[in-house]
């Protein structure tokens, strides 16, 4: 176990600037190799480009939540200076229907971005496209819309909305946990909501579209540049060859920048109209409602246990919200049914139709608000049964799956709560809510466990070993900040046996070899390995032809083997030559030695890599084979509560986590600090506000929308309890990104329950609810 | 945003005359002017900069009084020595306001111009109803989302919430805004709301802020800026309090308090009930807490706002206790 | 459909990174939007446009400011500093920066240069004194990856290292 703690970061250590040799390699520290270009304003993020002839364009969005566009008058707008074009859905040029995520095909023939039937306040209706930026927004505002309005449905709480739609294979059933639950001699029910929160990546959403002929290069940030290429592609019916996506930076996804949305269709629309390339990107305000944040949840969670606080029984009844016309299913029981051995289990899961935006992913969708269910219900066991919290879930420890009924592949959760218990000094705790304070300040220490499956899937990349001895790896994947330039860098270093100065990442051009979505924490896993497996093969044409080719220096050796490190080649015993890379190449007449890695099956065909790489129906189950994979944490969080004022700041946190083994600590350790500080946010702040007359979003921006701001965190202190895990990653590894946040708010809410003894059940815990 | 023509004043005769163009806004800050005219609230035909005019940043104080320059950026006079030991109230004030950058930016009297954030007020395209912005039109506040809305000083045709931090320090302490050739108190410049909610200061055509004065007192000195809010940093107040104590000889009898509301109201919140009742009071806990809840006589709520009057009496007594803590 | 483009542009000259430019705007284009649609310094980030972010923050006449609510034309005759400015002709680092680096201070990278010019400011000012004081007056550059304590732990380095 390592213990990182940012106190003792300060002090500069080894790994500093440039890093060395081992910080290189798979587990070192190396720093971001992209970090220079970030930190100088190099990089160019997708819609940065600078291109000849760029229009700019504006969406217009209804003001009514529900019913129909009635007419829309575009004269003042199109006579506005600069004004090239308007958009309505009269005007717009036709788009076909494209397929879905899964790669269903599609419902209807043709799709309109812009609607004439509007669903939910914010829906695109209308676009201006103008020679500036500031010329497109004022026509923008010229755009008069009038509506036949209709009753909306603002939110579950809506009178309208009924119980909503069951969703049978959400259903998830062992033992009879209704008798068992009526058996109990202690029973804990209660219901436990999470409100409409959003991904707010600091980056807004937007792109530039430029048509050359049939050819369509579109600038955008993608979390799945071939899923988002492919929409393109059947959008305006051209080969998906035909479509270039360039995503080199990406300023912040969390799960919201992975599929191709309507501006995007209208933008390329609007480029194709024109003949110029055309800019779009929404303002923040339009962030909060041209695309889907996570879905309001409601739970209820009873749990039968025995005066041991043994459980015998877990029923869940869970619901999310979803659009009128999508579908969303934000997995609600998908940590209630793993967390604890129960013998007894029922879970079912509604969604109920609103008028809103479909909502989409937010950082671990589902576990999150799984977590907060059942990780407060079972504290409040533990305060029903007189037993610490900690104990209690040690008492529950589920040594198997309980759901799948097989092995862990691995699942150092046991380790994480005793290294976090440690090394926050639990056992200090006393266990009376409203027992610690300091001055006005009531003092609550709080624990949770949290747990994320391992999703795998297949990736493809290309390594080059050049003629100058640098290593070049390719690969249709990106970078949102999770470290991947990093850590193939480091894969490709290790692999061939060069330093990870000599190696160059590309990424975020569709034109490379392929990848799926950078999303569900996978990515890591997928693309460590197929740049192992690319660099590898790579690094054997090398050796091969040091071993075979005549011109070697290598050839007399009659060697079986040769051994590449740091850049250079030599006999296994280090009696023979010793020469660089790029002599190597250069004596046997090559300019590159080239290698594609693909991880997926060996009989796959041109369709299923297709499929596999444009949808996400390939995904391997985490339960595949004789085991269960899944990421697990723990954690545990210090607030304290203002007894006069309510307000809950969080002082202190200790969370230790087990994602496997770390291809890159220092780079994981921050994704982890991100998702708990996320966390923080969707436990404190984090609310989407309706006006219920209205059925719309009236905090959509970064002042009323509350996201936390350093002012807000204290130290963040990580421990890594992983160990590599075979099953369920080529080099070890099990997902890091969604991991972090699952378990931090309900840690929260208990804590706030120790320091006040004040249930809140209903996020944010806002300052209201306590006083 | 509309275009608008902009005039850059050498002067702040040319200033003044300026303003007299039609549609002509002053620009100072730009914090609530470019904002608001991105929402589409602000309409200038003209934009008169101001920023470059020489001679109206100065910040000057002694003990006696404080007078700052209407151009002196809020950054500049809460790292002030003078104004942090004079009138800590007004440093902390400044300090809690908005975020470095924008108080950088903010000038101190186009502070005093800042305009509330109410969502309904700032979204036009969406609400058409808002009788700050388009009198006679209604107010769509009411009965929508209200949590931060204001409890005091509100009317049937607005309940928009004054968000500033700094008038109410200055509300506090009796400051006086200059106005060219009139001078008046700040408690007196903001107006409430009424049946004329879009007349939100006493400010003339042609008339332009020049400075601010604050007299010094001893309660002045011995003053804080309480700022209690959801987000630790970087948001307008849930409820504040300016508040400054002046203890007798014996060291527990209260001479002088000074108390202002922030984040509950329609304008910076004189709360003179509280002031009068503790006057002359020994400074304990209980008398303080319960005469802090005079600060919301008349207060009404609007559903969501109701803790506001649980919320600021609290901030009151916490502010007067800290002060009385520090004899 | 027409083409026209009557609005009315004025001539500025904005004096960056030590460089000036000339430009033809109209007066409501913002500094922002002149950095990033005419100057091609896309360093410079938009996040809100309305000041609630941070992710624009430049520095005018050494002091940092947010560009979004600037207007270009307000700051002819200043000093406008961007992150391109930041380092030395040399290509060498501000402290700041490498120090973002040695602490990984950031994920996305999207707010970074918008906390980088902060920080230099923050230390500039003598309000990164503490931990808490950092936290607070760099609370102004919201960070939606979440590199916060790394950001106070970079800010603090750089500090010291300012001061030495």
């Amino acid at each position: 176990m390592t213990v990182h703690n940012i106190r003792h970061a300060n002090t500069r250590h080894a790994d500093s600037r440039h890093g060395d040799a081992s910080d290189g390699a798979v587990g070192g520290r190396l720093s971001r190799v992209d970090g220079p270009a970030k930190i100088t304003g190099a990089a160019k993020y997708a819609f940065e480009q600078q291109l000849d002839g760029l229009a700019h364009a504006v969406m217009v969005e209804a003001t009514i939540a529900a019913g129909t566009v009635r007419a829309i008058d575009t004269r003042a707008a199109e006579t506005a200076p600069g004004v090239l074009l308007v958009l309505t859905p009269d005007t717009i040029m036709e788009i076909k229907g494209a397929s879905d995520w899964l790669g269903n095909p599609p419902t209807q023939k043709t799709y309109s971005p812009l609607a004439r039937t509007v669903t939910y306040s914010g829906q695109h209706i209308a676009a201006v496209v103008a020679e500036t930026f500031e010329q497109a927004v004022a026509a923008a505002a010229l755009v008069e819309v009038s509506y036949d309005e209709t009753p909306a449905i603002v939110d579950l709480s809506d009178a309208k909305a009924g119980d909503g739609i069951p969703i049978d294979v959400m259903t998830k059933e062992w033992g009879d946990a209704e008798a068992a639950f009526a058996a109990a001699p202690v029973r804990i029910c209660a219901a436990y909501n999470t409100q409409r929160e959003y991904q707010a990546a600091m980056e807004p959403h937007g792109l530039i579209a430029r048509w050359q002929g049939e050819e369509l290069t579109i600038w955008e940030p993608s979390q799945w540049l071939d899923g988002m290429a492919r929409t393109y592609a059947e959008w305006f019916g051209v080969p998906f060859e035909n479509v270039r996506l360039v995503s080199p930076y990406i300023g912040g996804g969390f799960g919201s920048k992975a599929l191709a949305l309507a501006h995007s269709a209208v933008a390329a629309a609007s480029a194709k109209m024109l003949g110029r390339p055309v800019k779009l990107v929404l303002t923040r305000p339009q962030n909060f409602t041209s695309y889907g944040g996570r879905a309001a949840t409601r739970q209820t969670v009873t749990i039968g246990a025995g005066r041991d606080g043994k459980i015998q029984s877990i029923v869940h009844r869970g619901v999310n919200e979803t659009a009128v016309d999508g579908m969303w299913v934000e997995p609600l029981a998908s940590v209630t049914s793993i967390m604890y051995a129960t013998p007894n289990f029922s879970s079912k899961q509604n969604v109920v139709r609103v008028n809103t935006v479909v909502p989409g992913a937010k950082r671990a969708p589902g576990e999150n608000p799984s977590a907060f269910g059942i990780e407060c219900a079972i504290d409040e066991l533990a305060y029903e049964v007189g037993v610490d919290p900690l104990e209690i879930r040690l008492r529950n420890y589920a040594e198997q799956d309980p759901e799948a009924k097989k092995a862990w592949s691995t699942r150092q959760l046991r380790e994480a709560f005793a290294a976090g218990a440690e090394r926050f000094g639990w056992s200090k705790r006393s266990p009376k809510p409203r027992s610690m304070r300091d001055g006005h300040q009531l003092i609550g220490w709080g624990v949770a466990a949290g747990t994320y499956p391992v999703r795998r899937a297949y990736g493809e990349a290309i390594v080059r070993i050049l003629a100058d001895g640098s290593v070049e790896v390719e690969s249709s994947s990106i970078d949102m900040g999770q470290g991947t330039y990093t850590i193939l860098a480091q894969t490709a270093a290790e692999t061939v046996g060069v330093p990870a100065d000599d190696v160059v990442v590309k990424l975020g051009d569709s034109r490379f070899p392929r990848a799926g979505v950078a999303g569900g924490s996978r990515l890591a896993g997928v693309m460590t390995g197929a740049v192992y497996k690319a660099a590898t093969s790579a690094l054997d044409q090398f050796v091969g032809l040091a071993i075979s080719d005549p011109r070697s220096p290598f050839h007399a050796l009659q060697a079986n083997t040769l051994v590449v490190a740091n850049g250079r080649i030599t006999a296994p015993r280090g009696d023979g030559p010793d020469v660089s890379i790029a002599e190597l190449l250069a004596s046997v007449g090559r300019d590159r030695i080239e290698a594609t890695g693909d991880t997926m099956p060996a009989n796959s065909s041109a369709e299923d890599r297709y499929k596999n790489y444009t949808t996400i129906a390939t995904s391997v189950p985490h339960t595949e084979g004789d085991y269960s994979r899944h990421s697990w944490c723990a954690h545990f969080i210090e607030v304290r509560v203002d007894e006069d004022f309510g307000t809950v700041r969080v002082s202190r946190v200790v969370s230790a986590l087990d994602s496997g083994r770390l291809y890159n600590p220092k780079l994981a350790e921050s994704q982890w600090k991100g998702g708990i500080i996320m966390g923080i946010g969707q436990a404190l702040l984090e609310e989407g506000i309706v006006d219920r007359r209205h059925g719309r979003i009236v905090n959509n921006n970064l002042a009323d929308y509350l996201v936390p701001t350093n002012a807000d965190i204290p130290d963040i202190e990580v421990i890594s309890v992983g160990i590599p895990d075979l099953h369920s990653s080529v080099l070890g590894g099990k997902g890091v990104g969604e991991l972090a946040i699952v378990g931090v708010a309900p840690a929260i809410a208990n804590a706030v329950f120790h320091a006040t003894g004040k249930r809140v059940r209903d996020l944010p815990i806002t300052l209201e609810k306590l006083i | 945003m509309r275009d608008f023509s902009y005039v850059r004043a050498d002067s702040i005769e040319a200033a003044r005359k300026a303003t007299a163009l039609p549609g002509a806004m002053l620009l100072a800050g730009g914090t609530t002017l470019v904002d608001l005219a991105k929402c589409g609230v602000a309409q200038p035909e003209t934009v008169v900069d101001i920023t470059h005019l020489k001679g109206l940043d100065t910040i000057s104080v002694d003990a006696g009084r404080a007078t700052l320059g209407a151009l002196a950026k809020m950054s500049h006079v809460a790292d002030h020595a003078g104004i942090k030991s004079h009138f800590p109230a007004v440093s902390e004030a400044l300090w809690q306001a908005a975020s470095a950058q924008l108080r950088n930016m903010a000038t101190v009297g186009g502070n005093l111009m800042q305009r509330t954030r109410c969502p309904y007020f700032r979204d036009p395209s969406n609400f058409s109803a808002c009788n700050k912005r388009e009198p006679g039109s209604g107010c769509s506040a009411i009965g929508g989302v209200t949590r931060g809305h204001a409890v005091l000083g509100t009317s049937q045709a607005c309940i928009a919430m004054y968000p500033g931090d700094l008038a109410t320090a200055l509300v506090a302490f009796d400051a006086t805004v200059h106005l060219g050739q009139r001078v008046l108190k700040v408690d007196d410049f903001f107006l409430l709301p009424g049946d004329t909610p879009e007349r939100e200061h006493d400010i003339r055509a042609g008339e332009m802020i020049t400075a601010i004065e604050i007299p010094g007192s001893a309660a002045a000195r011995r003053s804080t800026y309480l700022k209690v809010r959801d987000r630790q940093s970087y948001e307008f107040a849930a409820a504040s309090a300016a508040v400054g104590l002046e203890l007798e000889a014996d060291g527990r009898t209260i001479r002088d308090l000074r108390v202002a509301l922030g984040g509950v109201a329609t304008k910076p919140w004189r709360a003179r009930a509280v002031e009068e009742a503790l006057k002359g009071k020994v400074l304990d806990e209980d008398t303080v807490r319960k005469a802090s809840g005079l600060a919301m006589e008349g207060a009404v709520d609007h559903g969501a706002n109701h803790y506001k009057i649980e919320l600021a009496p609290r901030v009151v007594a916490r502010a007067i206790l800290k002060l009385g803590e520090t004899a | 459909m027409t083409d026209q483009t009557t609005s009315i542009t004025i001539p500025i000259h904005l004096t960056i990174n030590g460089r000036d430019h000339s430009l033809n705007v109209e007066p409501r284009v913002t500094l922002l939007d002149a950095l990033r649609d005419r100057l091609d310094l896309t360093g410079t980030k938009k996040g809100c446009d309305h000041g609630q972010c941070g992710a624009c923050t430049v520095h005018v006449d050494g002091e940092r400011v947010l560009a979004c609510l600037t207007l270009a034309a307000q700051v002819e005759g200043r000093e406008i500093t961007t992150i391109e400015g930041l380092a030395g002709a040399d290509g060498t680092l501000d402290a700041v920066q490498a120090a973002f680096l040695e602490q990984d201070a950031f994920q996305c990278g999207y707010c970074t240069p918008g906390q980088i010019m902060s920080a230099v400011a923050c230390i500039r000012e003598g309000h990164a004194g503490s931990d808490d004081e950092i936290r607070e007056y760099m609370a102004g550059n919201l960070c939606r990856c979440g590199a916060y304590p790394n950001i106070v732990a970079a800010v603090r380095q750089a500090a010291l290292e300012v001061a030495s």
